[in-house]
């Protein structure tokens, strides 16, 4: 077969994720970002390296040396969490990385929880679901587990939600927000009903929206649409709302690209 | 049992080309795919508020249908197939999706009689087998999918398709994990097993209803790794392990020919080209054209060896140049034209290696599927095609060694991330055991404790 020599290739096309890439590696600009208490330090490495057994050793070590479990949520495990996802947000890891980190601090979360009576806080409610006759979930899930990993508490409603059965949930959990995603383009269209039926009884929430065929022209014609067109926008949209408020507009302001 | 490849279709991987394949298929009015032509395949999906009702369905299906036909004559095309992408609605209530076969056949022969343009209708399927919580892959879902085969070749549709989820839950979870295990145990074994179960079936009533058996892609693994790993600067899934995923994606589709189909192959399965240098079916593809979809890496590429060249999918909407499905046809037949010239002034090889080389070196995906490349997978596969487990492995670590070829040359260049992502998925699949019945038993193990939706049920395990 014809064949490009090897300096022609650059001419045809530009590796840039090649030429940007970081001189430090993920391990080390880990080692930089995790706290210096010694009894921090194992919990949060574990969580970057997302050692579900490590975490929970560190963990009882650490309440053993006196640490409360309860504190040990916040101080270590979302610190460790935290190290994770500002790497993800800077480019140095990669996806599975933070799933695995979320799968082992939702584990010490529940240990933690096991060895206390009290009852950790969180940043806030989340009601998030896939559009009735949609079963495309993997999209779904990782919103889910990026939004737990930022600290919020998530209801999952699963897939292919009927409409009323959202609202139901959000009635009940009363969220800061709602997500949905979907695939295809008929089923996104529940999207709208379910931005009707929650007007129709008064609640005004953002209801971010994303996925496969989802895209920014479509949420904008519901009143309470903002899109997010990466998974991670969700977290984003979410500390949006802690920060300046549920202003759907305003959050359409930054979030809203195109 | 199945009749398993254990040898390829081609004597080597520069006699594939665009527009040929070793066995043509004749399907609808005329038209013969993969026989020293190519034909474009339009693709595309209802408006989100014509899902509301049947009726509904049926006018857009007719809208869309009347606009890509008349557009066809109107720019001089020679053929076209259409393919019919079922929204749910249309699988889980076969007669709608029989209506719509209906309504859009009667239009294609319409068109067929008056102009003599050469024409068929592919119907792809919905997998419909899953309830909220889980797959369903048999019992009465798996009845109603059939039957929406079934209705829509009776009603007018002339090729068979679909693109099938077994083994999804296991991929889903794996591959958000870095498991490579899982990985290959989600597409090559239980996606694998599905194959063969529902292939056989959709080949008897392809048989029964006189229509063609088409096949499948690995659309719902495979190409949810390439959408997970995006493009050069997006940081969620290494496009090294993505292209492992798809090498053991060909080890996958192939069973639906094994099974009984016959081709065209599903325009979004880019193994497509692995699988034609072993079965030597046609293939439709997909990739520059596509973009009103998707984005990847190989646009130009893909197109290497297509019998039929499609545009994904595009949501029927107005655009200055006419309707979304008359635009894309257009662009889907120009592609075609200059395609069929260069077949008929000798310069196809040509063309071909000039698609290839404006992307092979662009991401590890193209570099694997890069035809000659794609060959050596495919060897891979049939050196043990009798065991799914086997071939699906092989494919995975001949990916890995054509990917470490590639870097050594220096025209594959890669970042740190993706170089030890691979050398991770190497060294993973190098320590498996090469036993498949234990592969799969410490897998069933390992599944049933960790994935929660996973039934082994769904496989007959």
């Amino acid at each position: 077969m014809l064949d490009l020599k090897l300096e022609d290739i650059d001419g045809i096309l530009v590796r840039y994720n090649v030429a940007l890439e970081k001189e430090m590696t993920p391990d080390e600009a880990a080692e930089e970002l995790y706290p210096k208490d010694e009894l921090i330090y194992p919990i949060a490495k574990a969580i970057y390296e997302g050692e579900e057994d490590d975490v929970i050793d560190a963990l009882k070590a650490a309440i053993d040396a006196g640490k409360k479990p309860i504190d040990l949520i916040n101080d270590a495990l979302m610190v460790g969490m935290g190290v994770v996802s500002q790497l993800y947000d800077e480019g140095i890891i990669f996806l599975p990385n933070v799933m695995m980190s979320a799968d082992a601090m939702l584990n010490g979360i529940e240990f933690c929880k096991t060895q206390t009576t009290e009852i950790p806080e969180n940043k806030g409610k989340i009601v998030c679901h896939v559009a009735e006759g949609d079963v495309h979930d993997i999209g779904k899930n990782i919103v889910v587990a990026l939004l737990r990993a930022a600290g919020y508490e998530v209801i999952d409603l699963g897939r292919d939600v009927p409409v009323d059965e959202v609202i139901a949930a959000v009635i009940a959990n009363k969220p800061i927000m709602l997500t949905g995603t979907a695939l295809m383009t008929t089923t996104m269209y529940a999207f709208k009903e379910v931005n009707d039926k929650l007007l129709e009884k008064g609640m005004k929430i953002p209801f971010a929206c994303g996925g496969g065929a989802v895209n920014q022209d479509f949420v904008s014609q519901y009143d309470l649409g903002v899109y997010g067109e990466e998974a991670s926008d969700a977290a984003k949209i979410a500390d949006a709302i802690i920060a300046s408020g549920d202003d759907i507009e305003k959050l359409r302001e930054e979030f809203h690209k195109h | 049992m199945v009749k398993k490849y254990t040898s390829m279709a081609y004597a080597n991987a520069d006699d594939m080309l665009f527009g040929n394949s070793k066995f043509p298929v004749k399907a609808g009015l005329g038209l013969e795919i993969g026989a020293g032509y190519t034909t474009p395949e339009l693709n595309y999906a209802p408006r989100p508020q014509a899902g509301k009702s049947k009726d509904k369905l049926i006018k857009e299906y007719e809208r869309i249908t009347t606009d890509a036909m008349s557009r066809m004559v109107q720019i001089g095309s020679p053929s076209i197939v259409l393919e019919t992408e079922h929204v749910e609605q249309m699988s889980n209530n076969p007669s709608w999706g029989a209506e719509v076969a209906h309504a859009q056949k009667t239009i294609m022969e319409e068109y067929h009689d008056e102009y003599g343009i050469k024409c068929a209708l592919r119907h792809t399927i919905g997998d419909i087998r899953e309830d909220r919580d889980f797959l369903q892959l048999r019992g009465d879902k798996y009845s109603v999918f059939l039957e929406a085969f079934e209705e829509c070749a009776k009603a007018g549709a002339d090729m068979l398709s679909v693109e099938s989820m077994g083994g999804k839950e296991i991929f889903d979870y794996s591959i958000l994990r870095n498991d490579t295990a899982g990985i290959l145990f989600g597409i090559g074994v239980l996606g694998s097993m599905d194959m063969e179960m529902i292939w056989k079936d959709i080949t008897a009533i392809a048989k029964k209803t006189g229509t063609v058996s088409a096949g499948d892609t690995d659309c719902a693994q495979a190409n949810t790794a390439m959408f997970i790993a995006g493009g050069l600067l997006d940081k969620n899934l290494a496009h090294t392990t993505a292209i492992v995923a798809r090498a053991i994606s060909a080890a996958r589709s192939l069973c639906a020919y094994e099974a009984g189909a016959i081709g065209p192959g599903k325009d979004c399965g880019y193994e497509n080209t692995i699988v034609k240098a072993i079965a030597g079916v046609p293939i439709s593809q997909e990739g520059k054209t596509s973009t009103c979809a998707h984005s990847d890496l190989m646009g130009n590429l893909v197109m290497q060896c297509c019998d039929l060249w499609s545009n994904e999918s595009v949501e029927y909407h107005g655009e200055f140049g006419g309707t979304t499905v008359q635009c894309w046809s257009e662009t889907l037949a120009y592609d075609c034209s200059m395609m069929n010239v260069a077949l008929k002034i000798g310069k196809a090889k040509d063309l071909r290696d000039i698609l290839v080389l404006s992307d092979k070196y662009r991401d590890p995906q193209g570099y694997v599927l890069a035809y000659d490349n794609a060959y050596k997978v495919g060897e891979a596969i049939a050196k043990d095609g009798n065991n799914n487990y086997l071939r699906a492995k092989n494919a995975a670590i001949e990916c890995c060694n054509i990917v470490e070829e590639g870097i050594n040359s220096g025209k594959l260049r890669l970042t740190r991330f993706e170089i030890t992502a691979l050398a991770k998925v190497k060294a993973d699949l190098e320590a498996l055991t090469d036993d498949a019945d234990k592969f799969t038993s410490d897998n069933l193990t390992k599944f049933k404790q960790e994935v929660a939706v996973f039934r082994p049920e769904n496989y007959g395990l």
